[in-house]
């Protein structure tokens, strides 16, 4: 998929290159997986105690970007 | 056929290779098996046998713990027991070789036929519910599908004990509580997801050349679902019916969180088989023998469906 | 087969329909079917599942108490959230349940993905010993978890005589379930056994997904079989073991009949994982308005895993 779409991104603006639904999805996985990974680790409190926002933002954000175009 | 050829040998494995896969898996599997295998030998040792060390293969066979899982006993002085007259059955004298006589039925039977209502109402409700869904959301175009069917395979993920707290509540104030009906009702909801998004799968391979074919016959659509569709969709739905069965059957949590007399389901009640100084292991393993033989014929039955089961019919093969 | 008898059993009812009765009931558009068809499924979610949801995330920021309804229920705001959220005890249950999720899905995905992969060597009887090992699968996790409190016996007990028999051990010398370093692994290894085989079906159909020509192209090209499982074996099973991993993930961060049939959180609170605080908070000490703030963050990680599970699912759909 990537590989057909080097062509035509090299044309395109940076915003169209980084809001597009691939990366976006890419990053609101990240941030779950993030918020998952910081309600269990035994390290922080900090982190535990952010944990739930973390991933609330991360399943919003990825609920509205698998919204967007592909 | 294709193994015939030359160029598809380079990559089919050597006869050694076979062989030691072979041994390794069936080394698991035995080895996988041995506590199902220790479940049944125990349904049918004496309490003594049962509790041995070490541990005996070899033993006498003895249907008490199935006595002591259909019957409730009570101790009685050896003066008492002679004055009753000639055992009545095989249970009875069981017990009065023991010093105890019968006193009665036990819970189990209730408890088995509870598990049978709610899994098969359940079953019937969420296989029809989602016969239709998926249909629809096979065949036409539903505004937000994909969110839709996300909603419907997210009540599934759920965490039973999180949808408890608020169903207990829910269930008091309406007056379900410990009911057969609020058990179906609640199994059905979530056995609907897996129905939809397994029915989905299945009646997306049928051909939609089939109901247009017989649309432009003068059926209507709703008669080509009927007599076109849901023919075709036979295998799928059975598949799908028995799915939603050992789900509904295995249940656990929600069964002992909701549930505390009349509507209570064999899972809950096994592991509270209590006989005297602890917990009655041939009577347990009796009880769990039985429940468990219906899954198992049903997963041989199954096998050809089950990864379309586990994985909401996304992988089929 | 079933094309032909199809097809002839449509022309055979074409003859039998009268046109005009067929048209007449043709009332109902393709649109009002299909929210007929959908319709009754979602008021049953949205009556079982959307509305209790909608009622727990009410209760959260309450200090309601189901065993206490009389008591007017007061509005807290997120107090609970924020004692969850800073309370080290549930912290530490979060640990545990961490432990029991990584040591399960980590057991689980190497001894599922190496079953597959012998099994896809197709030996003679592959399909009988296939559906042997899927069966542990299918049983109830509640009804088999208790009986494997009976094979952790320390006196009596199949599985404690077996390790002392391996290990030269006396049997009574140790407690699967009563040992507080032991008994997260009691319920790490009862969990592995159940559900190795879910990891190893998937597994498998990945495998089977795999065309033999890239093998064949691999061998022309004299690729090592060591090199071949690395660079096609597996990055292309990868999504399957992906889906498998992130589902077993899921049911075991929400693990509940198991584990309370076996330890019932116990010794202590080593085997505390979350749905059994949880079940704690909510069943025996009442507190509703807590154990639903509870729930929530639960319930949000699961939401959100959910997301990225049903991705997985679609990628391996298109394969």
């Amino acid at each position: 998929m990537s590989v057909n779409a080097t062509p035509s991104i090299v044309r395109r603006g940076l915003a169209d290159r980084v809001l597009r639904r691939g990366p976006l999805e890419a990053a609101a996985t990240t941030i779950i997986a993030a918020g998952v990974v910081m309600l269990m680790q035994p390290f922080s409190l900090t982190l535990y105690s952010w944990s739930l926002a973390t991933t609330l933002f991360g399943t919003v954000m990825f609920t509205i970007v698998s919204k967007v175009r592909e | 056929m294709t193994s015939a050829t030359t160029a598809h040998s380079v990559v089919e494995p050597s006869a050694t290779t076979r062989r030691f896969a072979g041994s390794l898996v069936v080394l698991y599997a035995i080895i996988t098996m041995i506590p199902l295998v220790w479940i049944m030998l125990t349904a049918f040792k004496s309490p003594d046998d049962a509790i041995s060390y070490p541990p005996k293969v070899m033993f006498k066979p003895s249907l008490e713990g199935f006595c002591n899982l259909f019957t409730t006993r009570s101790r009685q002085t050896p003066e008492f027991i002679r004055s009753l007259g000639p055992p009545q059955g095989l249970c009875d004298s069981i017990a009065r070789s023991r010093n105890m006589v019968v006193a009665g039925p036990s819970n189990y039977v209730p408890r088995f036929v509870n598990s049978l209502i709610i899994a098969f109402g359940s079953t019937v409700l969420a296989v029809a519910l989602g016969t239709l869904s998926a249909y629809g959301f096979s065949r036409f175009r539903v505004p937000l599908k994909d969110d839709l069917l996300f909603f419907i395979l997210s009540t599934r993920m759920m965490p039973p004990i999180a949808v408890a707290i608020p169903i207990y509540l829910m269930y008091r104030t309406i007056g379900l509580s410990d009911t057969r009906l609020g058990m179906i009702l609640l199994y059905t909801s979530v056995n609907v997801s897996l129905a939809v998004w397994l029915l989905k799968g299945f009646i997306d391979e049928i051909p939609r050349e089939y109901e247009e074919a017989a649309m432009i016959d003068g059926y209507t659509r709703f008669q080509a679902f009927v007599k076109v569709v849901l023919p075709q969709a036979t295998t799928g739905i059975a598949a799908t019916a028995i799915f939603c069965l050992i789900f509904a059957w295995n249940e656990y949590a929600f069964a002992v969180l909701l549930t505390s007399g009349n509507a209570q389901t064999a899972p809950p009640f096994i592991p509270i088989i209590i006989g005297e100084g602890g917990q009655d292991w041939p009577a347990v393993a009796a009880g769990t023998t039985l429940f468990l033989v219906p899954i198992v014929v049903f997963t041989v039955l199954l096998r050809k469906h089950l990864l379309r089961g586990i994985t909401f019919g996304a992988v089929r093969k | 087969m079933n094309e032909l008898s199809a097809s002839s059993r449509i022309t055979y009812r074409a003859v039998m329909v009268r046109p005009g009765v067929a048209r007449r009931i043709r009332g109902l558009s393709d649109r009002t079917l299909a929210w007929l068809f959908i319709t009754p499924t979602i008021v049953l979610l949205l009556a079982i599942n959307i509305f209790p949801l909608l009622w727990t995330i009410y209760l959260s920021f309450t200090n309601y108490r189901a065993n206490r309804a009389n008591v007017p229920t007061i509005w807290l705001g997120a107090d609970w959230y924020q004692s969850i959220l800073t309370d080290p005890d549930i912290w530490a249950a979060m640990q545990v349940t961490a432990h029991f999720v990584i040591w399960t899905v980590v057991i689980e995905t190497v001894l599922g993905f190496g079953l597959a992969y012998l099994i896809d060597k197709k030996f003679r009887g592959h399909g009988m010993w296939t559906t042997i090992i899927l069966l542990p699968m299918m049983l109830s996790p509640a009804v088999v978890g208790n009986f494997w409190t009976f094979l952790y016996q320390p006196q009596i007990g199949l599985f404690n005589y077996v390790v002392a028999f391996f290990t030269g051990r006396a049997a009574s010398s140790f407690q699967m379930l009563g040992d507080v370093t032991l008994s997260p692994w009691a319920i790490v290894i009862v969990d592995a056994w159940m559900w190795t085989p879910y990891v190893m079906l998937i597994c498998l159909a990945g495998l089977r997904s795999i065309p033999d020509y890239i093998y064949e192209a691999a061998e022309v090209d004299r690729a090592s079989k060591w090199r071949q499982f690395w660079s096609i074996t597996l990055p292309m099973a990868l999504p399957f073991i992906m889906l498998a991993v992130l589902f077993r993930g899921i049911e075991n961060f929400k693990m509940f009949d198991m584990v309370n049939l076996l330890t019932g959180g116990g010794p202590g609170s080593t085997t505390e994982v979350a749905s059994i605080t949880l079940k704690r908070a909510a069943f025996e000490s009442w507190r509703t308005g807590y154990s639903s703030a509870f729930a929530i963050i639960l319930f949000v990680t699961v939401f959100g895993l959910a997301n990225i599970y049903v991705k997985a699912l679609n990628k391996v759909k298109s394969r």
